[in-house]
């Protein structure tokens, strides 16, 4: 129970930096970075599936309720719980056990690590705001806020990444 | 029996996925009618041709119901056109005359439609048409059924399909009017019966009495566009106003043929009236 302490603790810090800083920045009406996918991309690769749903529902719940999403934030979460072994296949070519005692993520190459935040983060990002807008009568407004909005968040989700990778492999 | 357990273990975690997704998706649609009404205009793309069949099927049953009405229909249009050439000496158009009616500046379009889908039994209920923007047709332009009677006004459109907000939404609100002496009301449906709708705010002078007509008034519709006949009425609490039960003129469950009108001057009047609402919170 103890070794999942860390990750409670970077759920928290996202969801608070989420929902008070990153959702409170108006930089540009096509700019809005999404800091939480975190929360579900860096859980243990070896947590089997059906738990990182779980995770996934209660985080997506937590945004709908404290920012009135009305069910979006989870839905646009969820399919991202549900891909995410497959589409760190995709991206790393590494293959996840879930008898392996050893945590993965860790064990990767920084540049796969974030090559695998970024395309999550593009694929989340893009249901995301498809959902919300329901149109693709603004198709180059809509694929300008998807694109720009996942490279900002990805950005940011470097040193968080980094940090948080960093500290799991220390213990 | 064993058999169907093993293979629930084995999809368990699609099934799972589905259902949390599809609690997650439905929640999001259903909560605001701008989604509600956004996904219902996606999904009649494709929904809209199989239910087109069905109502085909339907529509070929009902023609002579419906060839009765637009006879009486036509009968009325020719006594109107007939006293409109008594009244300015005309006998009968002839090409050029016809040439000069410049029919761009027409008050009121109208673009005849069929009803593809409905519900009328959920508390927000929506109705498809089987005309889209590809003909014009854009929100914001009222519904009526081809004898004036009102049944909502277009909210979203996809190329071939379009969606209504019918009277029978709780989220609907038109202005009305006694039809005989022009009082003032505002009408909504309470989401009980399907045949009953409220008008409230009619003023204590207004006279009313059980069968009077309320006729719609709004920017989006022609004068003499019937909501509803009045059932009963009372007070307010207060006494400061009259609150009456219509019956709707129409039954939207058996609707069929609609007109769609379209104000040709309603971006004008919205316009105008952005443009005052800046003016006063300068």
């Amino acid at each position: 129970m103890y070794k999942y302490l860390s990750y409670v603790w970077l759920a928290l810090l996202l969801f608070v930096a989420q929902v008070f800083l990153l959702d409170n920045i108006s930089i540009a009406m096509w700019l809005r970075p999404m800091l939480f996918p975190l929360i579900v991309l860096l859980l243990p690769m070896e947590l089997r599936t059906v738990w990182v749903l779980f995770v996934a529902l209660g985080v997506g719940l937590a945004m709908d309720l404290a920012v009135g999403g009305s069910g979006l934030y989870t839905a646009s979460l969820l399919p991202l719980a549900m891909i995410r072994s497959t589409l760190l296949y995709a991206t790393t070519g590494r293959y996840v056990e879930h008898s392996d005692q050893t945590a993965l993520l860790p064990r990767l190459a920084m540049r796969q690590l974030m090559l695998y935040v970024a395309v999550a983060m593009l694929l989340h990002h893009a249901l995301f705001f498809f959902l919300e807008t329901l149109s693709l009568a603004s198709l180059s407004t809509l694929l300008l806020r998807i694109f720009a909005s996942a490279l900002l968040s990805t950005l940011i989700a470097l040193p968080v990444t980094r940090l948080f990778i960093a500290k799991i492999a220390v213990k | 029996m064993q058999r169907l357990i093993e293979f629930i273990k084995r999809i368990y975690l699609v099934l799972l996925f589905l259902l949390m997704e599809g609690v997650a998706l439905w929640y999001y649609a259903t909560a605001t009618p701008y989604n509600e009404a956004k996904i219902l205009s996606r999904t009649t793309a494709v929904g809209g041709f199989f239910s087109g069949m069905v109502t085909d099927v339907g529509h070929f049953f009902s023609l002579p119901d419906e060839n009765r009405m637009l006879t009486e229909r036509i009968a009325v249009l020719e006594q109107t056109l007939q006293r409109e050439r008594e009244l300015h000496g005309i006998d009968v158009l002839d090409s050029a005359q016809v040439a000069a009616l410049n029919m761009d500046n027409i008050h009121y379009r109208y673009y005849p439609s069929r009803v593809t889908s409905m519900t009328t039994n959920r508390q927000r209920n929506f109705v498809v048409l089987d005309k889209g923007a590809e003909d014009d047709i854009k929100p914001n332009m009222g519904v009526i059924t081809p004898d004036r009677k009102l049944v909502g006004y277009i909210i979203s459109c996809s190329r071939h399909y379009s969606v209504v907000l019918p009277i029978l939404n709780t989220e609907f609100n038109i202005g009305g009017r006694l039809a005989d002496n022009r009082s003032a009301c505002s009408v909504h449906w309470l989401g009980d019966s399907p045949h009953y709708v409220e008008a409230f705010d009619l003023s204590t002078y207004a006279n009313p009495a059980v069968g009077m007509a309320v006729e719609a008034s709004s920017e989006r519709l022609p004068d003499g566009v019937i909501i509803g006949h009045i059932e009963s009425f009372e007070h307010n609490a207060a006494k400061t106003a009259y609150s009456a039960r219509l019956k709707l003129a129409t039954d939207l469950s058996s609707l069929d043929n609609v007109l769609i009108v379209e104000n040709t001057h309603y971006g004008e009047i919205e316009e105008l009236l952005k443009t005052t609402e800046k003016q006063r919170q300068k």
